[in-house]
């Protein structure tokens, strides 16, 4: 009932910082629901890759980044409570694949790798998620057409980057030395000036 | 006095309201202040005023989900999950689906919410008046009937909620959406300002945009502190600063001293008595303890929402009353209506990057209808407002797609594009064959008979639905706005939350349930005063015309009931 979160999603679908896939796993409740709870989905060298995954998206800078925001255990448990199987299993394939890359290429864990390195693999990482996204676009125009309910994939790039935007952005380090948090703003001003360094007010 | 008539005694009060919501709190608030003695019932828990609202003063950290669901939350609530209103964040507010099902002949997303306050508690706030236009549509083209009532005969319980209620908005002196008895409006930033003059200069004031009118105090007003732009109002608001029952409502129901509220009263049917050709009463599942009760009243509002109502009516029969409680004409359960929404467009504002706003306001703006009025003709019936809004988000126009690291990270922390958008609230026709029955297959977790729900958008609305996005991007486009991109993203009656007819009113008892003064044509004992009673829904927000429908009716049936005519 509160239509400016209705546009915002709409927004959101339209190609903001969410990907339409996540949104799509979300709204979709026809897929039968984990029995995984906890933490437990992962192992403990997988959780340490979703540490390090988290912190090449949304590294330290001028202000903390997602190792620091606890982004890590925040994605395993979101994947683990708040996904359904599909999702969770193409999560886990995805962080095995990008091990055996990292193996592959570097002879060691993502876990270990540099900084640098890492950057390397995320970046082809994201560009064959971008390949694969604009096929699933193509193919769900095409069911659309033929009036067929479109196939939403679960990706593993995709689904890692958006709970790393949520989680950091909305922990206290990202909201509050990221974003500036006004918790009681107290009045609507909607025309200020823009003052130099100003960060998003949440 | 036998044991059976002092129990009588003890469940009888002058009046009973069934429903605890929007209109059911303004029934319980008029009959209390005229001295009559209430039962308030409500199916859900209590929720109190400031007490309960959990989640209000909590920080986006302390959700462990940061607002998402659980897979089993999302198990138990397969409807509700199907739009945007039920997260984590107010996740109490919302009914288990699987609690009480009902059919869905055709898709229906039905939102419900079962606890004092209802849905009044997550209320959109918009609040708009019906025009004449609005009242006479039905009659016009001949879809649904006449509306038994005009402007003349409500505006006057317009100008009485509103004062009560606290609405915020701006006069406009606009045919079709009728001034009000407003506080202050909420500024609009600079590109909402920037978009208005542009529009309402390009159209020579043909169209108009204005701050949206919204059920947020925008100064301190009856005891209730105002709104702290936090935009958190869907959780319940601490300083009271919207209207809710619990905040506006109810206490002063409370303060006459002639209130008794019961939660956990789930009211299977209501009594008929053939005698009197009056309600008894209504029958109550105690729906903790699963335990039957009757109540006694003199006079029955029945504020349930608008298909919670017409479920206890047609599960209220008898032998006088085979088809459901005043359903002599057939038209108990018909004519289903909702607003279809969910499309509209959206660009970008240029020549604004030094400017910002400060504070969240929980409020957009208004276009209020402007097609089939004057010299405006559409190949379709009736018409379509807009609710939009400018904003600047921390989203930039140059960052590729799904980038990561240190730079884009940096660069989303800064203020990025300001965007605007309009999103079109159209209205439906009353199709008679849209309706809802009883369906005795399927039982609800006390054993209730479920609702089944057959309604569809028809050729108007989806030839409607053209222009709402067309005429989204050309105003758009004219106020300047860049890359001005349509959307559709597609609409299901009930999404809008806005359901409204399936009781409604009218002159002639053969074609309506109830007449002028929401008092069912047969029988006169019976107020219906929700969204149930709508001959036709407009294009603009019910629920401020529940709220004078029902002040109205408390008056007349009062004065009624003194005179001995009920």
């Amino acid at each position: 009932m509160n239509r400016r979160h209705a546009v915002k999603n709409i927004a959101f679908l339209m190609g903001g910082a969410l990907s339409a896939t996540t949104i799509g796993v979300f709204l979709d409740s026809c897929n039968p629901p984990s029995d995984k709870k906890g933490a437990s989905l992962f192992s403990s060298e997988q959780d340490l890759v979703i540490t390090e995954l988290a912190d090449t998206i949304i590294p330290t800078t001028k202000t903390p980044g997602a190792k620091a925001a606890g982004v890590g255990p925040f994605i395993s448990m979101m994947m683990a409570e708040c996904y359904p199987k599909d999702a969770q299993d193409v999560f886990v394939k995805g962080l095995d694949d990008l091990e055996a890359r990292s193996k592959k290429e570097f002879n060691n864990s993502f876990a270990k790798i540099s900084a640098e390195e890492r950057k390397q693999l995320v970046g082809k990482l994201r560009d064959e998620t971008i390949e694969t996204l604009k096929k699933d676009n193509e193919q769900a125009e095409k069911d659309k057409a033929a009036n067929k309910e479109p196939k939403k994939n679960p990706n593993f790039f995709a689904m890692a980057r958006d709970l790393t935007l949520l989680g950091y952005f909305t922990s206290e380090i990202g909201a509050t030395k990221a974003y500036e948090y006004v918790e009681i703003p107290g009045r609507y001003d909607g025309c200020v000036d823009l003052k130099p360094g100003q960060r998003v007010y949440v | 006095m036998n044991l059976n008539t002092k129990a009588e005694a003890q469940n009888t009060y002058d009046a009973i309201v069934v429903g605890s919501g929007i209109s059911g709190g303004w029934a319980a608030k008029e009959l209390t202040e005229k001295g009559l003695k209430v039962l308030l019932l409500e199916r859900g828990r209590n929720v109190e005023h400031i007490k309960d609202y959990t989640t209000a003063m909590k920080k986006p950290w302390e959700f462990e989900h940061r607002g998402r669901l659980t897979e089993e939350q999302k198990k138990r609530h397969p409807v509700q999950t199907r739009d945007y209103p039920y997260t984590e964040f107010n996740e109490s507010f919302w009914v288990d689906d699987l609690d009480c099902p009902y059919t869905e002949v055709k898709r229906f997303d039905w939102y419900r919410g079962f606890h004092v306050g209802g849905k009044s508690l997550m209320w959109g706030r918009q609040s708009y008046r019906f025009s004449d236009l609005n009242f006479e549509d039905n009659l016009k083209d001949g879809h649904g009937t006449d509306w038994p009532i005009r402007s003349k005969d409500i505006s006057q319980w317009y100008d009485y909620v509103e004062r009560f209620a606290g609405i915020s908005g701006q006069n406009e002196n606009w045919p079709a959406l009728p001034d009000g008895q407003f506080l202050p409006p909420m500024e609009m930033n600079c590109v909402e300002k920037s978009v208005k003059k542009r529009i309402e200069d390009k159209w020579a004031k043909s169209r108009i945009m204005t701050i949206g009118r919204t059920a947020n105090l925008t100064v301190p007003h009856g005891g209730r502190g105002s709104c702290q732009y936090r935009n958190l109002c869907s959780r319940g608001c601490p300083f009271g600063a919207y209207f809710s029952t619990q905040s506006s409502t109810l206490p002063a129901a409370v303060a006459t001293g002639n209130l008794t509220l019961r939660p956990f009263s789930l009211v299977d049917h209501i009594i008929y008595d053939k005698e009197s050709k009056k309600a008894k009463g209504v029958m109550v599942v105690d729906s903790e303890t699963k335990e039957n009760i009757e109540f006694y009243a003199k006079i029955v509002f029945v504020n349930g929402s608008t298909l919670g109502t017409t479920q206890i009516l047609l599960n209220s029969t008898s032998a006088e009353h085979p088809n459901g409680l005043g359903n002599a004409s057939g038209e108990l359960g018909h004519n289903l209506m909702d607003h279809h929404f969910r499309n509209g467009a959206n660009g970008e504002a240029e020549g604004f990057d030094d400017k910002y706003t400060y504070g969240k306001r929980a409020n957009g703006i208004y276009i209020p209808r402007y097609q089939n009025m004057g010299n405006d003709k559409r190949d379709y019936l009736r018409g379509f407002g807009y609710q939009g809004g400018a904003s600047r988000t921390g989203w930039h126009k140059d960052v590729a797609e799904l980038a990561f690291g240190g730079d884009f990270k940096d660069q989303m922390t800064v203020p990025g594009v300001w965007t605007m958008g309009l999103g079109g609230f159209g209205e439906s026709l009353p199709y008679h064959e849209n309706r809802v029955y009883i369906d005795k297959t399927k039982k609800d977790k006390w054993g209730l008979p479920v609702l089944a729900i057959d309604c569809e958008f028809k050729g108007n609305e989806q030839k409607m639905r053209k222009d709402m996005m067309n005429d989204a991007a050309e105003m758009l486009e004219a106020a300047g706005l860049k890359n001005v991109k349509t959307y559709d993203a597609g609409s299901t009656p009930g999404m809008a939350i806005h359901e409204c007819g399936t009781a409604r009113m009218g002159n002639d008892p053969k074609t309506s349930v109830l007449n002028k003064w929401n008092q069912m044509h047969e029988v006169n004992n019976v107020f219906v005063t929700d969204g149930s009673c709508m001959p036709s829904i407009a294009c603009q927000n019910p629920s401020l015309t529940f709220m004078a429908l029902t002040a109205r009716a408390a008056d007349y049936a009062v004065s009624e009931l003194k005179k001995g005519n009920i």
